[in-house]
């Protein structure tokens, strides 16, 4: 069955703080070379989904700067392939409140494609996923939507966007939005399929209504109102939520976890990034590395633990990184001593600073500061 | 098809068998074999020409082309996926009359003379793909241009005891060419052919003609050509280059420069500012692991690794896993190599995809000054556990 896709790059932006004030969260780095949107993508491609349309709201240069013509993900195609939809790029509406309204503008994206069903995914969830079995299971069920979950999430703390709760059967028996859902519940991953007619019909429905909330005022209204079909699809891989700078903090970490780290990267899927010409690793003579994450292009003198290294990083003589994730291009001065700290790209530690952040309250510096 | 015009157009010699590379060359052309963990040699000319602005480059392939075709591609790792010139690989071809092989280097070029004329360039420059360096061949160009020179050829001074191993142009002060000696038994002065020429494309095509219809040419540019320009009092001009060089046509040779790119201050600084830098097919892969138990000196370790063992003075290329408790010492590990638990390897070049089984010794240590005997694994190979390789031993 054909199915295109569109990616939601804008949807948690306010709550990762420095680390999302000029960039989407869906080109938030991730894992040393990545961006989060990378997942998505390649999730897509390698799935056979080659038309695409990414909506982004605002700050979205670096994220069009990553993805170009989408050609690393080969996504530059002649038909179908991928389309930024920014706002005021339709002509006749602004920005927007809510997916549905973003959906709504692009109405002639949608129209104007002729795949019989569409997967809309947000990019704050990392995965590797295979989309063919949730579409698959999607026509199986008969239902208007299908919406995929993820268990072991919800502990009646962590505000849900959206929560299933299912019965034996795996049928749906309720559903919650911006609720902070006890165990009993699944949480979505944000990634949804739907027919494309009735996708475009409902949001023309609601924003005719006044209404632009998707889970809320389409999936939970056609639940619980209009008798539509819900169906919950659960995923039992590797889901890292980043909703939030703790969360994004610890998911990074956890790459250092073999088996996190395996079910991201060691599936038959490739995940896709934008390259970089970069020099492989070097390590000094005095360097001291352990359990680390280290991309392409680091030099590294100093000693660094549990931290991800991201492309360029530069670790000086005695400079001593623990728990930290230190992004692209970062140097670290000689001496200079973090603990818990994130630095975001470009940032210059000068030697001999000492840095202490906690493992809840990691201190975050942005990008081009020097400390 | 009507073609704007070219100033320079490289024509790239990567045909050569390689064969002093053994086994690493089996299947593999020389300008394919892995270098310095992410990258192959013929990243290197192909760089140096883009960071030179010269983008369209030939590459004469005929020995094993596969793996090169596949690795240049459409060129977009260079940025030589141009509309106009970019890269393009020139096998021999059957044409309407004959059909045939490269019979030499300048045999060649002779058979790509429609694929320069394309351009029209005015200068064509040669290279070949089995050295590692970094060199702007655009203040070359600038130097031949000034001088009016019909061919200027790049040398690079070499001790006196070694010139007799080396192509010598022997010069006057204002680095004329007045004579060119093949591997001369008394050399007259240091300066040795880099196998780098740049000519002027009228003069180049004629000779390239009548060498053509000379029965007993070799069809090559040391032997035929050059000495053919000399005869005929053309204007031959020598181009000093002082940075790093190497040819890496020996087992040993290919060891070292690789050795090279390690230490503070490594004898080859691969490091470059954007527009400098060395271009390679990248891989999507993940970021590499390191683990606590690991230890990890002096070394380059490129991306989509998984390394629990200790290495030391070596090249750990793309999608290497290394065990615990493996050593490796003074080695190059090329890409998707599985080194076991125990295992230990010295002094050795292990090829693409091969896997070392548990406890398997390859190698030995040498003494400061000792001619090192280096050991080599040929692509995807399986050294069974607790197999031995002997110093300098080829499998």
């Amino acid at each position: 069955m054909t199915t295109m896709g569109i990616v939601f790059a804008n949807i948690y932006d306010s709550s990762l703080g420095e680390l999302t004030n000029k960039r989407t969260m869906a080109s938030l780095p991730y894992g040393g070379r990545y961006r989060q949107i990378d997942f998505s993508l390649s999730n897509m491609t390698n799935s056979g989904i080659r038309h695409i349309g990414i909506i982004t709201k605002h700050n979205y240069q670096s994220l069009m700067n990553h993805i170009g013509s989408g050609q690393e993900w080969d996504l530059d195609l002649e038909e179908g392939g991928l389309e930024y939809l920014t706002p005021f790029a339709m002509g006749h509406t602004g920005s927007y409140r809510g997916k549905l309204e973003a959906l709504n503008s692009a109405m002639s994206f949608l129209a104007q494609s002729n795949e019989e069903y569409v997967i809309l995914v947000d990019s704050g969830v990392l995965c590797t996923m295979d989309f063919q079995k949730i579409i698959q299971a999607h026509i199986a069920s008969g239902a208007d939507i299908t919406v995929v979950v993820k268990d072991g999430i919800s502990n009646g703390k962590k505000q849900l966007d959206l929560a299933v709760k299912m019965d034996k059967e795996n049928a749906v028996t309720d559903v919650a939005v911006d609720y902070s859902a006890g165990e009993t519940y699944l949480a979505s991953m944000g990634i949804y399929v739907m027919s494309r007619s009735l996708l475009m019909q409902e949001v023309v429905e609601a924003v005719a209504h006044n209404r632009y909330h998707f889970e809320r005022d389409l999936v939970l209204h056609g639940f619980a109102e209009k008798g539509m079909k819900v169906a919950a699809f659960p995923f039992d891989g590797v889901a890292l939520f980043n909703e939030s700078l703790t969360e994004f903090y610890h998911n990074s970490l956890a790459l250092i976890d073999p088996e996190v780290r395996h079910g991201l990267f060691g599936q038959k899927q490739t995940i896709y990034t934008k390259v970089r010409d970069e020099v492989p690793v070097y390590y000094g003579e005095c360097s001291r590395i352990d359990d680390c994450i280290v991309a392409d292009g680091c030099t590294l003198e100093g000693a660094a633990e549990h931290s991800i290294l991201f492309r360029g990083v530069k670790l000086g003589e005695n400079a001593k990184v623990r728990n930290c994730i230190i992004m692209q291009d970062s140097v670290v001065g000689e001496g200079a001593d973090l603990e818990c700290v994130i630095l975001d790209k470009n940032v210059i530690v000068r030697p001999g600073a000492i840095l202490r952040g906690t493992k809840d309250h990691p201190l975050v510096f942005k990008r081009g500061e020097i400390v | 098809m009507n073609f704007m015009k070219k100033h320079c157009v490289a024509m790239l010699l990567a045909g050569g068998q390689g064969s002093r590379l053994m086994v690493l060359t089996e299947n593999t052309a020389k300008p394919a074999v892995p270098f310095g963990g992410k990258y192959r040699i013929i990243d290197f000319p192909l760089s140096n020409c883009v960071n030179s602005g010269i983008d369209t480059v030939g590459i004469l392939t005929q020995y094993q082309p596969l793996e090169l075709n596949e690795y240049i591609g459409n060129g977009q790792p260079w940025r030589l996926n141009r509309s106009h010139g970019g890269v393009q690989v020139l096998p021999p071809y059957a044409k309407s009359k004959k059909s045939e092989w490269y019979k030499g280097t300048a045999n060649a070029i002779y058979q790509n003379i429609p694929f320069i004329e394309r351009y029209d360039p005015d200068n064509v420059l040669i290279l070949s793909g089995d050295h590692i360096y970094k060199m702007d061949y655009a203040a070359m160009l600038r130097d031949h241009i000034a001088k009016d020179a019909d061919c200027t050829i790049a040398v690079r001074t070499v001790p006196i005891e070694e010139a007799s191993r080396f192509g010598i142009m022997n010069t006057d002060d204002d680095g004329n060419i007045y004579e060119f000696e093949e591997k001369p038994k008394k050399p007259k002065s240091t300066n040795a052919s880099m196998g780098i020429y740049i000519f002027k494309w009228s003069v180049l095509k004629q000779f390239l003609i009548e060498d053509e219809e000379d029965p007993k040419s070799n069809n090559d540019f040391g032997q035929n050509i050059i000495p053919a320009l000399l005869n005929t009092g053309h204007r031959l001009c020598a181009y000093e280059f002082k940075g790093y060089w190497k040819d890496v046509g020996t087992i040993n040779s290919l060891w070292e420069a690789n050795m090279d790119l390690l230490g503070k201050n490594p004898g080859f600084n691969i490091y470059g500012e954007k527009g400098r830098r060395i271009y390679a097919r990248n891989y999507a892969m993940p970021s590499t692991f390191i683990a606590k138990e690991s230890k990890n000196v002096n070394c380059f370790i490129a991306e989509g690794c998984e390394i629990f063992g200790s290495i030391e003075h070596s090249i750990i290329s793309t999608g290497c896993t290394v065990e615990a408790g493996a050593i490796i010492e003074d080695s190059v590990i090329m890409p998707n190599v599985t080194i076991e638990a125990g295992a230990i390897v010295r002094h050795a070049i292990v090829g693409e995809d091969c896997r070392i089984c548990r406890r398997a010794v390859i190698g030995g240590s040498f003494l400061e000054g000792e001619q090192k005997q280096i050991s080599v694994i040929g692509k995807a190979k399986v050294i069974e556990s607790n197999e031995t390789i002997k110093p300098g031993e080829i499998r």
